[in-house]
Protein backbone atom coordinates (compact mmCIF):
# COMPACT_ATOMS: atom_id res chain seq x y z
CA UNK A 1 0.00 0.00 0.00
CA UNK A 2 0.92 3.60 -0.68
CA UNK A 3 2.10 5.62 2.50
CA UNK A 4 0.02 8.10 4.00
CA UNK A 5 1.20 12.38 3.87
CA UNK A 6 1.43 11.99 7.56
CA UNK A 7 3.81 9.39 8.72
CA UNK A 8 1.44 9.08 11.79
CA UNK A 9 -0.98 8.12 9.99
CA UNK A 10 0.59 5.03 8.30
CA UNK A 11 -0.76 2.40 10.39
CA UNK A 12 -4.03 3.27 10.73
CA UNK A 13 -4.00 3.65 6.87
CA UNK A 14 -2.51 0.89 5.96
CA UNK A 15 -5.35 -0.94 8.30
CA UNK A 16 -8.22 0.70 6.45
CA UNK A 17 -6.73 0.09 2.84
CA UNK A 18 -6.74 -3.14 3.55
CA UNK A 19 -10.27 -3.49 4.83
CA UNK A 20 -11.42 -1.35 1.81
CA UNK A 21 -9.40 -2.88 -0.81
CA UNK A 22 -11.00 -6.79 0.76
CA UNK A 23 -14.72 -5.17 0.81
CA UNK A 24 -14.59 -3.41 -2.69
CA UNK A 25 -13.52 -6.70 -4.74
CA UNK A 26 -15.45 -8.84 -2.20
CA UNK A 27 -18.81 -7.18 -1.80
CA UNK A 28 -18.89 -4.05 -3.47
CA UNK A 29 -18.38 -5.11 -7.25
CA UNK A 30 -20.02 -8.84 -6.35
CA UNK A 31 -23.33 -6.74 -5.02
CA UNK A 32 -23.33 -8.01 -1.67
CA UNK A 33 -23.59 -6.40 1.82
CA UNK A 34 -24.12 -3.70 3.04
CA UNK A 35 -24.43 -0.23 0.26
CA UNK A 36 -21.83 1.33 2.40
CA UNK A 37 -18.34 -0.15 3.16
CA UNK A 38 -19.55 -0.70 6.90
CA UNK A 39 -17.02 -2.65 8.55
CA UNK A 40 -14.63 -0.20 7.16
CA UNK A 41 -16.03 3.06 8.91
CA UNK A 42 -14.52 2.66 12.11
CA UNK A 43 -11.27 2.37 10.31
CA UNK A 44 -12.00 5.27 8.16
CA UNK A 45 -13.01 7.15 10.85
CA UNK A 46 -9.56 6.73 12.80
CA UNK A 47 -7.79 7.68 9.37
CA UNK A 48 -9.28 10.62 8.77
CA UNK A 49 -9.10 12.22 12.51
CA UNK A 50 -5.30 11.78 12.14
CA UNK A 51 -5.37 13.17 8.58
CA UNK A 52 -7.42 15.90 9.54
CA UNK A 53 -4.83 17.15 12.09
CA UNK A 54 -2.27 16.81 9.20
CA UNK A 55 -3.96 18.65 6.68
CA UNK A 56 -4.75 21.60 8.92
CA UNK A 57 -1.24 21.86 9.83
CA UNK A 58 -0.11 22.02 6.35
CA UNK A 59 -2.96 24.15 4.89
CA UNK A 60 -4.00 21.76 2.53
CA UNK A 61 -7.63 21.80 4.06
CA UNK A 62 -8.35 24.91 3.11
CA UNK A 63 -7.05 24.37 -0.81
CA UNK A 64 -9.20 20.97 -0.66
CA UNK A 65 -12.58 22.98 0.03
CA UNK A 66 -11.77 25.39 -2.84
CA UNK A 67 -11.07 22.27 -5.02
CA UNK A 68 -14.16 20.74 -4.22
CA UNK A 69 -15.95 23.73 -5.08
CA UNK A 70 -14.51 23.14 -8.04
CA UNK A 71 -15.79 19.93 -8.75
CA UNK A 72 -19.39 20.69 -8.05
CA UNK A 73 -19.85 20.53 -11.89
CA UNK A 74 -18.21 16.51 -12.15
CA UNK A 75 -20.16 15.31 -9.11
CA UNK A 76 -23.85 16.73 -10.55
CA UNK A 77 -22.38 14.88 -14.33
CA UNK A 78 -21.10 11.82 -12.74
CA UNK A 79 -23.29 10.89 -9.74
CA UNK A 80 -26.46 11.69 -12.05
CA UNK A 81 -25.51 10.64 -15.85
CA UNK A 82 -28.96 9.67 -16.72
CA UNK A 83 -30.48 12.79 -15.25
CA UNK A 84 -27.86 15.32 -16.29
CA UNK A 85 -29.87 16.26 -19.67
CA UNK A 86 -33.27 16.66 -18.49
CA UNK A 87 -32.17 18.04 -14.86
CA UNK A 88 -30.02 20.45 -15.32
CA UNK A 89 -31.19 24.58 -16.24
CA UNK A 90 -29.26 27.70 -16.78
CA UNK A 91 -25.69 27.93 -17.45
CA UNK A 92 -25.22 24.44 -15.20
CA UNK A 93 -27.25 23.10 -18.11
CA UNK A 94 -24.71 24.18 -20.40
CA UNK A 95 -21.93 22.64 -19.13
CA UNK A 96 -23.26 19.84 -17.68
CA UNK A 97 -24.78 19.00 -21.66
CA UNK A 98 -20.91 19.62 -22.44
CA UNK A 99 -19.14 17.31 -20.07
CA UNK A 100 -22.24 14.96 -21.11
CA UNK A 101 -21.81 14.75 -24.53
CA UNK A 102 -17.84 14.28 -23.50
CA UNK A 103 -19.33 11.02 -22.03
CA UNK A 104 -21.37 10.25 -25.03
CA UNK A 105 -18.01 10.09 -26.86
CA UNK A 106 -16.28 8.22 -24.30
CA UNK A 107 -18.96 5.33 -25.05
CA UNK A 108 -19.31 5.31 -28.40
CA UNK B 1 -4.48 25.68 -23.27
CA UNK B 2 -2.75 22.61 -24.27
CA UNK B 3 -4.44 19.06 -24.25
CA UNK B 4 -3.16 15.59 -23.55
CA UNK B 5 -4.88 12.97 -24.47
CA UNK B 6 -3.75 9.46 -24.45
CA UNK B 7 -4.98 5.55 -24.76
CA UNK B 8 -4.17 2.43 -23.51
CA UNK B 9 -5.52 -1.13 -23.71
CA UNK B 10 -4.43 -3.65 -20.60
CA UNK B 11 -5.07 -7.35 -20.96
CA UNK B 12 -7.09 -7.89 -17.41
CA UNK B 13 -10.54 -8.06 -16.85
CA UNK B 14 -12.64 -4.72 -15.59
CA UNK B 15 -13.11 -5.94 -12.36
CA UNK B 16 -9.25 -6.68 -11.73
CA UNK B 17 -7.85 -2.79 -13.02
CA UNK B 18 -10.74 -1.12 -10.76
CA UNK B 19 -9.59 -3.28 -8.13
CA UNK B 20 -5.89 -2.90 -8.61
CA UNK B 21 -6.38 0.97 -9.79
CA UNK B 22 -6.69 1.57 -5.51
CA UNK B 23 -3.31 -0.16 -5.16
CA UNK B 24 -1.54 1.69 -8.60
CA UNK B 25 0.78 3.79 -6.35
CA UNK B 26 2.15 0.79 -4.14
CA UNK B 27 5.84 0.03 -3.60
CA UNK B 28 4.76 -2.89 -6.51
CA UNK B 29 4.80 0.16 -8.85
CA UNK B 30 8.54 1.31 -9.33
CA UNK B 31 7.73 3.30 -12.26
CA UNK B 32 5.96 5.89 -10.83
CA UNK B 33 8.12 7.27 -8.23
CA UNK B 34 7.14 10.62 -8.09
CA UNK B 35 4.21 9.74 -6.26
CA UNK B 36 4.87 10.04 -2.43
CA UNK B 37 1.74 9.81 -0.78
CA UNK B 38 -2.02 8.62 -1.64
CA UNK B 39 -4.44 9.41 1.24
CA UNK B 40 -8.13 8.78 0.85
CA UNK B 41 -10.39 12.02 2.11
CA UNK B 42 -13.86 10.74 1.55
CA UNK B 43 -15.85 8.09 0.48
CA UNK B 44 -19.20 7.16 0.12
CA UNK B 45 -22.06 5.22 -1.76
CA UNK B 46 -24.61 7.31 -3.32
CA UNK B 47 -27.48 5.08 -2.23
CA UNK B 48 -29.56 6.35 -5.28
CA UNK B 49 -27.00 4.95 -8.24
CA UNK B 50 -25.06 2.70 -6.08
CA UNK B 51 -21.60 5.01 -7.18
CA UNK B 52 -18.93 4.86 -5.08
CA UNK B 53 -17.95 8.30 -5.14
CA UNK B 54 -13.86 8.73 -3.01
CA UNK B 55 -11.98 11.57 -2.63
CA UNK B 56 -8.05 11.29 -2.84
CA UNK B 57 -5.36 13.44 -2.14
CA UNK B 58 -2.18 12.52 -4.41
CA UNK B 59 1.48 14.34 -3.37
CA UNK B 60 4.17 14.25 -6.05
CA UNK B 61 7.81 14.67 -5.87
CA UNK B 62 8.79 15.58 -8.70
CA UNK B 63 11.75 17.78 -10.25
CA UNK B 64 10.78 20.87 -12.30
CA UNK B 65 13.20 22.89 -14.98
CA UNK B 66 15.04 25.61 -13.26
CA UNK B 67 13.16 28.04 -15.31
CA UNK B 68 9.92 26.73 -13.84
CA UNK B 69 11.13 26.67 -10.32
CA UNK B 70 12.01 30.27 -11.25
CA UNK B 71 8.46 31.42 -11.88
CA UNK B 72 6.53 29.09 -9.79
CA UNK B 73 8.74 30.20 -6.50
CA UNK B 74 10.35 27.51 -3.71
CA UNK B 75 8.47 24.90 -2.85
CA UNK B 76 8.07 23.18 -6.30
CA UNK B 77 9.33 19.93 -4.87
CA UNK B 78 5.90 18.89 -3.25
CA UNK B 79 2.33 18.85 -5.23
CA UNK B 80 -0.72 18.21 -4.27
CA UNK B 81 -3.60 16.71 -6.69
CA UNK B 82 -7.02 16.33 -5.77
CA UNK B 83 -8.40 13.01 -7.59
CA UNK B 84 -12.77 12.20 -7.08
CA UNK B 85 -13.23 9.01 -8.38
CA UNK B 86 -16.43 7.34 -9.42
CA UNK B 87 -16.79 3.86 -10.09
CA UNK B 88 -20.27 2.66 -11.61
CA UNK B 89 -20.89 -0.94 -11.08
CA UNK B 90 -23.98 -1.13 -13.30
CA UNK B 91 -22.68 0.68 -16.55
CA UNK B 92 -18.70 -0.94 -14.97
CA UNK B 93 -16.89 2.49 -15.19
CA UNK B 94 -14.33 4.21 -12.95
CA UNK B 95 -13.92 7.61 -13.91
CA UNK B 96 -11.50 9.76 -12.33
CA UNK B 97 -11.41 13.72 -12.18
CA UNK B 98 -8.17 15.19 -11.24
CA UNK B 99 -6.92 18.72 -10.37
CA UNK B 100 -4.05 20.01 -9.11
CA UNK B 101 -4.18 21.95 -5.73
CA UNK B 102 -0.76 23.41 -5.81
CA UNK B 103 -0.10 26.43 -7.74
CA UNK B 104 -3.94 26.70 -8.68
CA UNK B 105 -3.45 30.08 -8.96
CA UNK B 106 -0.89 29.61 -11.80
CA UNK B 107 -1.39 26.74 -13.62
CA UNK B 108 -4.53 24.96 -14.03
CA UNK B 109 -4.42 21.03 -15.08
CA UNK B 110 -7.61 19.39 -14.95
CA UNK B 111 -7.46 15.50 -15.96
CA UNK B 112 -10.05 12.93 -16.88
CA UNK B 113 -9.08 9.03 -16.88
CA UNK B 114 -12.38 6.76 -17.78
CA UNK B 115 -11.43 2.82 -17.46
CA UNK B 116 -14.07 0.67 -19.21
CA UNK B 117 -14.50 -2.70 -20.78
CA UNK B 118 -13.36 -3.50 -24.16
CA UNK B 119 -14.45 -7.40 -23.33
CA UNK B 120 -14.41 -10.08 -20.40
CA UNK B 121 -10.50 -10.05 -20.55
CA UNK B 122 -9.53 -6.45 -21.76
CA UNK B 123 -10.02 -3.16 -20.28
CA UNK B 124 -9.58 0.27 -22.05
CA UNK B 125 -7.87 3.42 -20.40
CA UNK B 126 -8.72 6.56 -21.65
CA UNK B 127 -6.87 9.74 -20.56
CA UNK B 128 -7.63 13.64 -21.38
CA UNK B 129 -6.21 16.32 -19.50
CA UNK B 130 -6.68 20.20 -20.42
CA UNK B 131 -3.62 22.33 -19.23
CA UNK B 132 -3.79 26.36 -18.58
CA UNK B 133 -1.55 28.93 -17.44
CA UNK B 134 -2.94 31.36 -16.18
CA UNK B 135 -0.42 34.05 -14.64
CA UNK B 136 -1.02 37.08 -16.71
CA UNK B 137 2.37 38.02 -18.73
CA UNK B 138 3.27 36.87 -22.28
CA UNK B 139 2.18 34.57 -24.09
CA UNK B 140 5.32 32.82 -24.33
CA UNK B 141 5.91 31.69 -21.27
CA UNK B 142 2.76 30.81 -20.48
CA UNK B 143 3.16 28.59 -23.92
CA UNK B 144 6.34 27.29 -22.15
CA UNK B 145 5.25 26.72 -18.90
CA UNK B 146 1.91 24.45 -21.18
CA UNK B 147 4.23 22.27 -23.42
CA UNK B 148 6.62 21.67 -20.06
CA UNK B 149 3.32 20.27 -18.61
CA UNK B 150 2.53 18.53 -21.92
CA UNK B 151 5.81 17.24 -21.75
CA UNK B 152 5.81 16.06 -18.64
CA UNK B 153 2.46 13.71 -18.99
CA UNK B 154 3.47 11.96 -22.06
CA UNK B 155 6.82 11.05 -19.49
CA UNK B 156 4.52 10.03 -17.14
CA UNK B 157 2.00 8.11 -19.41
CA UNK B 158 4.85 6.15 -20.39
CA UNK B 159 6.03 5.41 -17.26
CA UNK B 160 1.97 5.19 -15.69
CA UNK B 161 1.79 2.17 -18.61
CA UNK B 162 4.16 0.47 -16.98
CA UNK B 163 3.97 0.26 -13.46
CA UNK B 164 0.46 -0.08 -13.44
CA UNK B 165 0.96 -3.46 -15.77
CA UNK B 166 3.62 -4.87 -12.79
CA UNK B 167 0.92 -3.52 -10.31
CA UNK B 168 -1.76 -5.97 -12.31
CA UNK B 169 0.60 -8.60 -12.24
CA UNK B 170 1.17 -8.66 -8.68
CA UNK B 171 -2.52 -8.41 -7.23
CA UNK B 172 -3.63 -11.04 -10.17
CA UNK B 173 -1.21 -13.61 -8.13
CA UNK B 174 -1.62 -11.99 -4.47
CA UNK B 175 -5.57 -12.58 -5.30
CA UNK B 176 -5.36 -16.40 -6.77
CA UNK B 177 -2.90 -17.14 -3.81
CA UNK B 178 -5.33 -16.06 -1.36
CA UNK B 179 -8.02 -18.21 -3.22
CA UNK B 180 -5.74 -21.04 -3.22
CA UNK B 181 -5.39 -20.91 0.56
CA UNK B 182 -9.06 -20.43 0.91
CA UNK B 183 -9.80 -23.73 -0.63
CA UNK B 184 -7.02 -25.42 1.14
CA UNK B 185 -8.54 -24.63 4.08
CA UNK B 186 -11.91 -25.62 3.06
CA UNK B 187 -10.44 -29.18 2.00
CA UNK B 188 -8.78 -29.25 5.70
CA UNK B 189 -11.98 -28.73 7.31
CA UNK B 190 -14.09 -31.15 5.01
CA UNK B 191 -11.92 -33.40 5.77
CA UNK B 192 -12.07 -33.09 9.24
CA UNK B 193 -15.52 -32.79 9.15
CA UNK B 194 -15.69 -36.05 7.69
CA UNK B 195 -12.74 -37.90 10.12
CA UNK B 196 -15.33 -36.68 13.08
CA UNK B 197 -18.65 -38.45 11.15
CA UNK B 198 -16.68 -41.43 10.76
Amino acid sequence: MSQSLAKQCNEVKERYDTCFLKWYSEKYLRGIGAIDNNECSALFKEYSSCLQVALKERGIDKLLEDAREDNKENDAVYLGRKKCKIRALGPVFLSALMICSRIFIFHV
Amino acid sequence: MKVFSNSETFNYSWEEVSTANWQKYCPWNEKSTHVIAVDTISRSVDPATGILRTERLITCKQTAPEWLKSILGAGMEESQVLETSYVDPAHRTVTMVSANLTFSSLINVQETVVYRPLNAHQTQFTQDAKITALCGGWQRIKNSIEDTMVKRFRENAIKGKEGFESVLAMSRRVFAEEREREKMGLIREQASNIRMAA
